[in-house]
């Protein structure tokens, strides 16, 4: 009683506003920009190995990694920002190995060069579905992205314009073979150091700030005054797009296109799982998660074999990251404050 | 006219197993807001069951139903235990619960897999290749055998649920969670009990289906997209929804199968789900949507 | 002077893993009697019946019920106790008829003739849930939804009972209706504890008040007093500089 005795209506006014600021907590600015340049300009001269010896395989490796960072940061514009988990995501890079894959083998244009037009195809069949898919949200969207890979299964496997479930094959490039994966290599590198630049950039513009509102509060972020079906669609569509870009080149670089390399569901779960691992919503996440995940295939396929096995301990990796580990790598390290600058892309 | 006696006849006895198989995933979206997305290969589970009970002592799939039944229900405590019991307590399910689900279904796939091989399999009882012939109508007897068994199991859960004071509370439950807590409902009870019957069901399914269908653990991914397409027309988490909704489906799969071709009739379920959450996302029965 | 029904001793509680909302909560409840607890918005008033009831986790302090700990029970075996709990969203069941929602409310009853004649007993005392026994609980008014939960909560015979702003979205009409309900209650010997963010009424209806601010109980008494209170008055009861911004 005697604490009460001494407050004045004033005093009760400040500390009612200092305990709303105790629970608002604060952001931290402490980032190293210099760290990924420089990673990238270590993958850009990384090649010039092959003038000492054979590094075709980790050639391979960063190359493979590089289109998981491309399609993982893309994907995370849309689970990670915006809060959206599809499962369906490989439907764009089907539909971007396709568009690329067929005008490849029909007129010869280097699905390279087709790139960022298949992106555009991809972003395109995005805004239409996210128009239609994004009515719903949680579950339900989850359940919709999953249908929308059956039915995509389904039409690519029984239209023989495109080679129906046999697919088609793509011819190669006649580079000598030590230097044949190159023009891939630096594709998606090229696409990987984009989608992050953008990711980046969405992050920090008012359209990511909309799509991180929608993430925490969708009902809140509308009654701000945000748009928020046209900000969901946008976002849909921009993830769409980069991974759309990384399938126009895989099928090149496999030198086929076929419904099983692009629409099994093992490669949208890839996506995701990369995000979740590394961290959804960072802007890092994406990176580390898509190295882990690279590095843990080869792992497993080389010692195990079995798809089986693999599916079996995707699902685990999976699960045990959700119970234990629901903010990913960067997430967790950043919440605990213990985040080391490197890591720090956002 | 005896061609779409026949299609219907077809179409209706799978609806009461495709209805099967959606209930259990429907009661345990109801009570705990799981969308288990390991349904499916749960059910392919329960259908190894029946194989290799058929395989090795030639038993009768629909005689080892309840076997089935119980494994899966036991797997499903289990399940319940190491993964979800932790979220339950929550209370507040998100997008990661289907995550973890989705992720059980994979470690469940591969571990099949493994087991059993990818290869096809399939249960064999005499019925399986029986029809009865009434006119110029066939009637393959194991598909009614089915569908008959599963309606009468639906209808055991329905009375259940309905009147029994067990039933209730689940009902409280599913309608309102905090509100059955206050009423000194044991929610956390309420939620193991109802998904050990969800996977129960999910293990009977299992049996029947041994003997309608070929399966092998990757076929899954394929029963996820139909019997969701089930459950978001039914309005997720009513089971009454699930059954009409099956029952509507399966018979416009089975015409679509009929007259444009096979490889068409499981696209109708999942252009179903697409048509209903564009134009009514709470689904046939859902008053409001709750997940939309 | 005997043993309070209920004690409340300097608890801190909060949702999840976020911060303490309560940081210094204290209340006595004596038997048989109305209390209410007044506060501006934020100040932890439905946080405090929650924490009491097992819905949320008590991080410090005790609350001891007739002499038993219920620190760390849940919220079904507290209920089990004889204490009832109307929280602010009314805790309904949709889809269940009246008569169904009147039963739930006797869920651990185990006799059930025994559960059917209080449930007729209820709709007879009040003819509004009689007269709509087979509706949906989810198609009545607001203040026909308020009267059916708190009509309920007599279906178990609590010893308390705890009701978060009963007056919540209710026409001045229906308000004094729901508080004759309070008044009832208590003329049957039930003990309420109820929050209204309408302190002036809660208080002229309650014995006792308490005022809870900024998580800590900072006033508890008579409710003649604190109505009178000519701080508590400026602060707290409409007019001040305090009430008029919320935060």
């Amino acid at each position: 009683m005697i604490e009460f005795a001494n407050q004045t209506e004033d005093s009760v006014v400040e500390a009612r506003k200092a305990r709303v600021l105790k629970m608002a907590k604060g952001p931290s600015q402490n980032r190293a920009a210099w760290f990924p340049l420089a990673v990238l300009a270590i993958l850009l001269v990384f090649p010039a190995l092959q003038f000492v010896g054979n590094f075709n395989y980790f050639i391979h490796l960063l190359l493979f990694a590089a289109s998981y960072v491309a399609m993982a940061s893309g994907w995370n514009i849309l689970g990670g920002f915006t809060g959206y988990i599809s499962l369906g995501h490989n439907v764009f890079f089907a539909v971007g190995g396709y568009f690329a894959g067929m005008i490849f083998a029909r007129y010869g244009i280097s699905t390279i060069i087709l790139a960022p037009v298949a992106g555009l195809i991809a972003a395109i069949l995005g805004f239409a579905l996210g128009w239609i898919t994004l009515r719903v949200r949680g579950p339900s969207f989850i359940i919709s992205s999953l249908a929308l890979v059956m039915i995509a299964r389904i039409l690519f496997d029984n239209w023989e314009f495109v080679g129906g479930a046999a697919g088609l094959a793509l011819p190669a490039n006649s580079l000598p073979v030590e230097w044949s994966k190159l023009p891939y290599y630096y594709a998606f590198i090229a696409m990987a150091a984009f989608a992050v630049w953008a990711s980046y950039r969405i992050k920090h513009s008012k359209f990511g700030l909309g799509l991180r509102a929608i993430s925490k509060d969708e009902i809140k972020a509308e009654s701000a005054g945000i748009d928020t079906r046209l900000y969901k669609i946008g976002a849909f569509a921009v993830s769409a797009f980069f991974v759309g870009m990384a399938g126009a080149v895989w099928g090149e670089y496999l030198t086929y296109i076929r419904p099983n390399i692009f629409l099994i569901i093992l490669v949208s779960v890839n996506m995701v799982l990369i995000c979740l691992l590394g961290g959804k919503g960072t802007v890092a996440g994406p990176v580390l998660g898509a190295l882990l995940i690279v590095a843990f295939n080869e792992i497993f396929v080389a010692t195990l074999g079995a798809s089986e096995i693999n599916i079996l301990a995707t699902g685990l990796i999976m699960a045990l990251t959700l119970l234990f580990f629901p903010l990913g790598i960067v997430g967790t390290l950043a919440k605990a404050g213990k985040l080391p600058r490197i890591l720090n892309w956002d | 006219m005896t061609d779409i006696l026949q299609v219907l006849i077809l179409g209706i006895a799978l609806g009461g197993v495709y209805a099967l198989m959606g209930s259990g995933l429907s009661l345990v979206f109801g009570v705990m807001r799981i969308v288990n997305l390991a349904h499916p290969i749960l059910i392919i589970g329960g259908a190894y069951v029946a194989y290799w009970a058929f395989r090795l002592w030639g038993a009768d799939p629909l005689a080892t139903l309840p076997l089935a039944a119980l494994i899966l229900s036991a797997t499903g405590i289990l399940l319940y235990k190491l993964v979800f019991e932790k979220d339950a307590k929550s209370a507040k399910y998100s997008e990661m619960t289907v995550l973890l689900t989705f992720s059980v279904a994979m470690i469940a796939e591969g571990a099949l897999g493994s087991a059993f091989t990818n290869t096809q399999r399939v249960t064999s009882p005499d019925y399986a290749t029986d029809a009865i012939f009434i006119g110029d109508l066939f009637i393959p007897t194991g598909q009614v055998y089915a569908g008959a068994v599963s309606l009468a199991i639906i209808a055991a859960l329905a009375l259940f649920l309905k009147f029994s004071r067990f039933g209730y509370a689940i009902r409280a439950t599913t309608q309102n969670r905090e509100a059955a807590e206050l009423m000194g409902v044991n929610v956390n009870f309420v939620g193991v009990v109802s998904f050990a019957i969800g996977v129960g069901l999910a293990g009977a399914a299992g049996s029947l289906i041994s003997f309608v269908f070929s399966f092998f653990p990757g076929k899954h991914w394929e029963w996820i997209a139909v019997l969701m397409s089930l459950v978001v027309l039914g309005g997720m988490g009513s089971v009454l929804g699930t059954v009409v909704a099956a029952f509507a489906l399966s018979v416009i799969a089975a015409f679509v199968g009929a007259w444009i071709g096979s490889t068409w009739s499981t696209m109708t379920f999942f252009l179903a789900l697409f048509v209903i959450l564009l134009v009514r996302p709470q689904g046939l029965f859902g008053e409001r949507p709750e997940l939309a | 002077m005997t043993a309070p029904l209920l004690e409340i001793s300097g608890i801190e509680a909060g949702y999840g893993n976020g911060p303490s909302i309560l940081e210094d909560a204290g209340l006595t409840v004596e038997n048989e009697k109305i209390h209410c607890i007044i506060g501006p918005n934020g100040a932890g008033k439905s946080t405090l019946l929650k924490s009491i009831c097992g819905m949320l986790k008590i991080r410090k302090g005790e609350v001891v019920f007739k002499g038993k700990r219920l620190n760390g029970m849940r919220p079904d075996q507290i209920i089990a106790l004889g204490i009832a709990f109307v929280p602010q969203e009314r805790a309904l069941f949709p889809k269940m008829t009246v008569r169904e929602n009147l039963r739930m409310g006797g869920y651990r009853m185990r006799d059930k003739n025994e559960l059917e004649r209080r449930v007729g007993e209820v709709m007879e005392r009040f003819p509004i849930l009689g007269e709509r026994e087979k509706q949906h609980a989810g198609n009545l008014s607001g203040g026909q939804q308020q009267t059916l939960a708190m009509a309920r909560t007599l279906i178990s015979k609590p010893e308390i009972v705890m009701l978060d702003e009963p007056s919540l979205g209710l026409a001045p009409k229906i308000v004094s209706e729901m508080f004759s309900i309070v008044k009832m209650m208590a003329e049957g010997g039930i003990t309420v504890l109820l929050v209204e963010q309408n302190a002036r009424i809660g208080l002229q209806y309650a014995d006792r008040g308490a005022v809870l601010d900024l998580g800590r109980t900072i006033f508890e008494g008579p409710a003649a007093e604190i109505l009178e209170d000519p701080r508590i008055k400026r602060l707290y009861l409409g007019g001040g500089k305090a009430e008029r911004k919320p935060l």
